[in-house]
């Protein structure tokens, strides 16, 4: 039945002319390879392997857009009918946070309330993708996706004082609406595409970003060599494909028909990798560096063999010598992280038993995922000349069935709070079903032909009446609660916490001390002396001179992977180590600890409080004030009755840190 | 779909990268859990639960003496004399191979200079290393036979802590408190006492809750006068003061409320529980109200034991006021400041020793007088234990393949030992436990069934056995 499907046939075809299409030499195959799994109709037919449909969108009353056309159509099927839609400045509010992360101004609130032209809403939405506070925001999505950190992790967790290039190219990636193809390409396998080109060499270094185990003593080559290709493999799954390709590492997955050997066969195109630091400083510069650390790291060994002999007062006092010394060696000279490809060096791929690197089963190439191809495909050998560009290649043919529908699906979920599949890392069969599969086929395939370009997507979404509507709907919401609690078919906007980003950044902005400067090195803000304690290298954290740096976007801060600031990681900020799809948004009482006693939340106080008084002179004007900072509206009567019986006795430094605590703040509608 | 979920999966091997490591920040597990649960645990998401195997359930709070950088067994409670008569030789044949993190394959096995003595009714060996462990022998259960898959410190830290060889997986105490809840309204559900000395190498994410939600993190002590983050009032703001501006947020809140919201009314109940840890927490770390006799019991006041003994006695504090699990770590810093006796075994041992032998022999009678003992399980051990071979003549290397950990109390035997190396100590050769075995029994003790305690996400039920611990059914009384 399935192969009757046209666009399944199509599938077919490209995938041929992509075999047909590559060089094939010696592709010979031995007894020791392993054989070409196949696999059954039924396994074919699950809905994220079928190709993309084009369903007409059903007729319905009172929509302005597609996407309304499908959600509301569903919505009458179930008795149920969108919200009313969202007033001006609670749609201001949401819509700059879900673009920018920050609050809107008072004064955008005002004029967007004031513009009664047909084209207000577009105009805002345009402005606000135009904005570079938009790939900030946006780029941060995908970096929690991607695991990005600046530190390798485990024991050294040495730093990565040149990660933030990768950071700044893909803030900068969104600002510039850059096609997802292209994004994918040379983060992929863009060392491969131009080696020259710098941006080019910054995005591989995606291939890099997972953690590092690095040390001391003897080493194991070959284990370690298998867990960075275990990275670099798994990332490609989870990210790019939203499949857990990971499962199949130590066998052929539970769940999902993907073979222990279709793993190995994508981890073939990684089998040449190698990582490469592109050094940006001069060939004197370097000597230098070089000349420089061999002097000191020489002395110190000298220290430290001295040392050995020695015992109590003077051995730590040579201790002390020999940490000073440390802090003399030179800083790494800047350098792009990236990777490149040594036929030399390459690791032949086989099809390890459990996952481990000693039990070595049959020998394979590279080849995407078997379910997705005619079976029978051949592999490529690994020797085949640019291979990650031949896997960015079959992940981006517009005929990939996963693709498309997973980055739609993670804007969805940006959006929205939800994705259309609530599982974004995972569209097999342990992740959810879609709720609107025709709305996702939908938005992939305008995506495609619209150049698989993101403000395009995004425009589409915030202009329909679904992402308009309010996050109540008062007639329908007990009716509507019954039948779909979770909100699945969109009922209502799903009301939503800010991310732990969006409130640190909210409330800097609010009090007037965010420093919007953009990109450049990550900044190390200080934290509680106890916490630096508890780093194995507490030199690490060398806290940036300049205060005004500490103001910073929270994209903007160092990452490190053993130090999460306890502010982020209260509000459930992800902790780098694996991929994250979607953040968690839990309720407890460190997060009130923290914003009442947290040193950030006190000083912010303090300059809310400031700024309240300098502009406001009445406690009724503070107050007013204040909610329209944080909450982008004014008091209600009774709120601001409540606020003004506080202020005739408290300290509008305690009002300020208040407000900073409340719903109306955490919360966007 | 539960029907695969039960399937048994496949046992891994080491020097592997978790296979799920595409997957994180779990979503879903409340989809398993009643509508009825649901509600209470937006209510209280840390509200007690009853354990899984209310038959079972013998312990209700965990200690896990955790003695960093790896303690030799063959110093402390595993005899093996003939390492003497091996002394500067090649390790026989016979014993097979073992791969250390620096000691290459010509390394000399290194006698001890340590001396063995059977103590109490059971007469069990404890070296002269820890002469206060002789007075608690028969309220230890020694399992002589611990493995585990990694040589260098992090990965073994993470596999001790988490059942993984990579950070990202919750600890032992996040799923005993995703399992159990906390019988504490003001104390954290979970709290790490780590050594002033520093950090280790697998730093703070071999304590975290992973992809568990933040909740269920625990709360890093810290050294000095202020041991729980956040728990004081900054400078210069008067509780009372404070008080008022959390009344104002409520009354701001509450006006801002449309309806039922249970959400909100969550996040407002946070801050009434934030207030009380404020008010009532700081009590539990006031040691004055011990009695002198408790205190010295404990060696607090006497160097080397003061730090240890307090942390031991904090330990003790929190679990009588329903703490469920208490991480109080020796050791911290470089190395050798650790159990870590790359250098010189005796040196390192005889100082380590005498900061925490006394300590946790006093936790144990302690808890026993206290009647606390059977509801407390107390387990001690390191990452991995240390080479028969000597590393640069006097030191010992790291070692995974057989080791030393006990338990205490909380239903588990006493006067026992479990399992056995063999006769130079190398590897496990007789019932060996694995980490994953241990964990196991730990959950077993709590009434926590290893599957049942699982947590759905990015395709995979997680627990925190992998995939599935044998409990050391023998130790169990």
């Amino acid at each position: 039945m399935i192969f009757s499907n046209v666009g399944f046939q199509r599938t077919i075809a490209y995938f041929t002319a992509w075999v047909m299409m590559a060089p094939v030499p010696g592709m010979a195959a031995s007894n020791t390879v392993a054989p070409l799994e196949k696999y059954t109709p039924v396994e074919r037919r699950h809905w994220a392997f079928q190709p993309r449909k084009t369903v007409q969108p059903p007729v319905v009353a009172n929509a302005s857009t597609v996407i309304d056309r499908f959600v509301m159509a569903k919505l009458a099927t179930e008795g149920l009918a969108l919200a009313p839609a969202a007033d001006r400045a609670t749609l201001l509010r949401r819509v700059t946070f879900d673009l920018h992360g920050l609050p809107p101004l008072p004064a955008e609130i005002d004029e967007f309330v004031r513009d009664k032209s047909a084209q207000a809403w577009e105009k805002v939405v345009d402005r606000l993708l135009a904005s570079p506070r938009y790939g900030e925001q946006w780029g941060r999505h995908w970096l929690d996706v991607v695991r990005f950190a600046e530190s390798d992790g485990f024991e050294y967790d040495t730093h990565r004082s040149d990660a933030w290039r990768y950071r700044d190219y893909v803030v900068h990636s969104f600002n510039s609406d850059k096609p997802y193809t292209d994004f994918v390409r040379e983060q992929l396998a863009g060392d491969e595409i131009n080696p020259k080109n710098e941006t080019y060499r910054i995005a591989s270094g995606f291939n890099r970003l997972g953690p590092l185990r690095k040390n001391a003593g003897n080493q194991e080559v070959a284990s370690s060599r298998n867990e960075v290709l275990t990275e670099m493999t798994n990332i490609v799954g989870a990210s790019m494909l939203g499949v857990t390709l990971g499962c199949a590492r130590c066998h052929d997955h539970k769940f999902d028909p993907i073979r222990h050997t279709d793993y190995y066969r994508m981890q073939g195109y990684f089998a040449a990798t190698q990582e490469e630091d592109v050094s940006l400083a001069s060939k004197e510069a370097q000597a230098e560096w070089k000349t420089a650390t061999e002097t000191i790291t020489k002395e110190m060994k000298a220290l430290q063999k001295q040392m050995a002999k020695m015992e109590g007062a003077e051995k730590e006092k040579m201790e002390q010598k020999v940490k000073e010394m440390e802090a003399k060696l030179p800083a790494p000279l800047p350098a792009l992280y990236s990777v490149t490809n040594n036929a030399e060096k390459a690791t032949p791929i086989h099809v390890l038993a459990r996952g481990d690197f000693a039990n070595k089963g049959a020998a394979v190439g590279m080849r995407p995922l078997g379910v997705l191809l005619p079976e029978g495909m051949p592999e490529l050998p690994l020797a085949t000349e640019k291979p990650r560009q031949k896997l960015a290649d079959w992940i981006l043919t517009a005929e990939n069935p996963l693709t498309a529908r997973v980055i739609v699906n993670r804007v969805w979920h940006g959006h929205f709070g939800r994705g259309i599949v609530a599982t974004p890392n995972d569209f097999g069969r342990m992740g959810q079903r879609p709720t609107h599969p025709e709305l996702l086929d939908y938005l992939a395939n305008q995506f495609v032909e619209g150049g698989w370009t993101f403000k395009r997507l995004h425009r589409e979404i915030l202009l329909s009446k679904v992402y308009q509507q309010s996050s109540v709907n008062p007639l329908l919401e007990k009716a509507a609660m019954a039948k779909d609690p979770d909100n699945k078919l969109l009922w209502k906007f799903s009301r939503r916490r800010l991310e732990a980003e969006e409130l640190r950044d909210a409330t800097l902005a609010v009090t007037g001390r965010l420093n919007t400067k953009a990109g450049g090195p990550s900044v190390i803000v200080p934290v509680d002396q106890e916490l630096i304690g508890l780093l194995y290298k507490p030199s690490q954290w060398a806290v940036a001179k300049d205060a005004s740096e500490h103001d910073r976007r929270s994209v903007y801060l160092f990452q490190k992977r053993n130090l999460r600031l306890p502010y982020m990681e209260v509000f459930d900020a992800p902790d780098t180590q694996i991929s994250c799809p979607k953040r968690e948004s839990s309720t407890h009482a460190p997060q009130a600890l923290e914003l009442l006693n947290g040193s950030f939340s006190n000083q912010m106080a303090v300059a809310l409080a400031g700024r309240l008084e300098k502009e406001a002179k009445t406690p009724a004007a503070r107050i007013d004030l204040a909610y329209r900072l944080t909450a982008g509206r004014l008091p209600t009567p009774k709120e601001r009755a409540i606020a003004q019986q506080y202020l005739a006795a408290g300290s509008t430094r305690e009002f300020a840190l208040a407000v900073l605590n409340l719903n109306s703040f955490l919360y966007v509608n | 779909m539960d029907q695969f979920l039960r399937q048994p999966h496949v046992r891994y091997t080491r020097n592997r990268r978790e296979w799920l490591t595409d997957a994180f920040c779990g979503f879903g597990s409340l989809a398993f859990a009643s509508m009825e649960m649901q509600a209470a645990a937006i209510k209280n998401p840390l509200a007690a639960k009853p354990p899984h195997m209310p038959d079972k359930a013998k312990a209700k709070s965990v200690i896990f003496l955790f003695m960093a950088g790896g303690p030799s067994h063959l110093e402390t409670f595993d005899p093996k004399p003939l390492l003497n008569k091996l002394d500067g030789q090649k390790r026989p044949a016979e014993f097979g191979e073992a791969k250390y993190q620096f000691v290459q394959n010509d390394a000399k096995i290194l006698g001890t200079k340590r001396q063995f003595e059977r103590c109490g009714q059971s007469g069990l060996d404890v070296s002269d290393l820890l002469p206060h462990h002789k007075t608690i022998v028969d309220d230890l259960c020694m399992i002589r036979s611990v493995h585990g898959d990694m040589v260098v410190h992090s990965a073994a830290q993470y596999q001790c802590m988490t059942g993984r060889i990579i950070p990202g997986f919750p600890s032992m105490g996040s799923w005993v408190v995703y399992g159990l809840g906390s019988e504490s309204q003001s104390l954290p559900a979970y709290a790490v006492i780590p050594d002033p000395d520093g950090a280790l190498e697998a730093g703070q994410p071999m304590y975290l809750n992973g992809f568990l939600p933040a909740i269920y993190q625990p709360a890093m002590l810290r050294p000095g006068k202020r041991p729980v983050l956040n728990l004081d009032l900054p400078d210069g703001v008067k509780l009372s003061d404070r008080r008022k501006t959390i009344d104002l947020i409520r009354a701001l809140n509450e006006a801002g409320m449309v309806g039922e919201d249970e959400e909100f009314a969550a996040r407002i109940s946070a801050y009434d529980t934030a207030f009380k840890m404020q008010t009532e927490a700081p009590e539990v770390f006031d040691l004055t109200k011990e009695s002198p006799e408790t205190l010295a019991m404990y060696g607090v006041g006497t160097e080397p034991t003061d730090d240890y003994g307090r942390r031991c006695l904090l330990a003790r504090r929190m679990v009588e006021r329903g703490v469920r699990f208490v991480t109080v770590v020796h050791g911290g810093g470089p190395g050798n400041l650790q159990w870590d006796a790359h250098e010189d075994i005796e040196e390192n041992h005889l100082r380590m020793a005498k900061q925490s032998d006394q300590p946790a022999a006093a936790l144990i009678k302690d808890l026993k007088r206290r009647g606390l003992l059977d509801s407390t399980l107390v387990v001690w051990g390191g990452e991995f234990g240390r080479s028969p071979e000597a590393q640069g003549g006097k030191g010992r290397d790291h070692h995974n393949l057989g080791f030393t950990m006990w338990m205490a109390g909380g239903g588990i035997k006493g006067g026992m030992a479990y399992g056995a190396t063999d006769a130079i100590g190398l590897k496990a050769i007789e019932k060996p436990a694995h980490f994953r075995d241990i964990h196991a029994t730990i959950l077993n003790q709590l009434g926590l069934n290893q599957d049942a305690l699982s947590y759905m996400h990015q395709g995979r039920k997680e627990r925190l056995t992998e995939v599935h611990g044998e409990i050391l059914k023998d130790i169990i009384a």
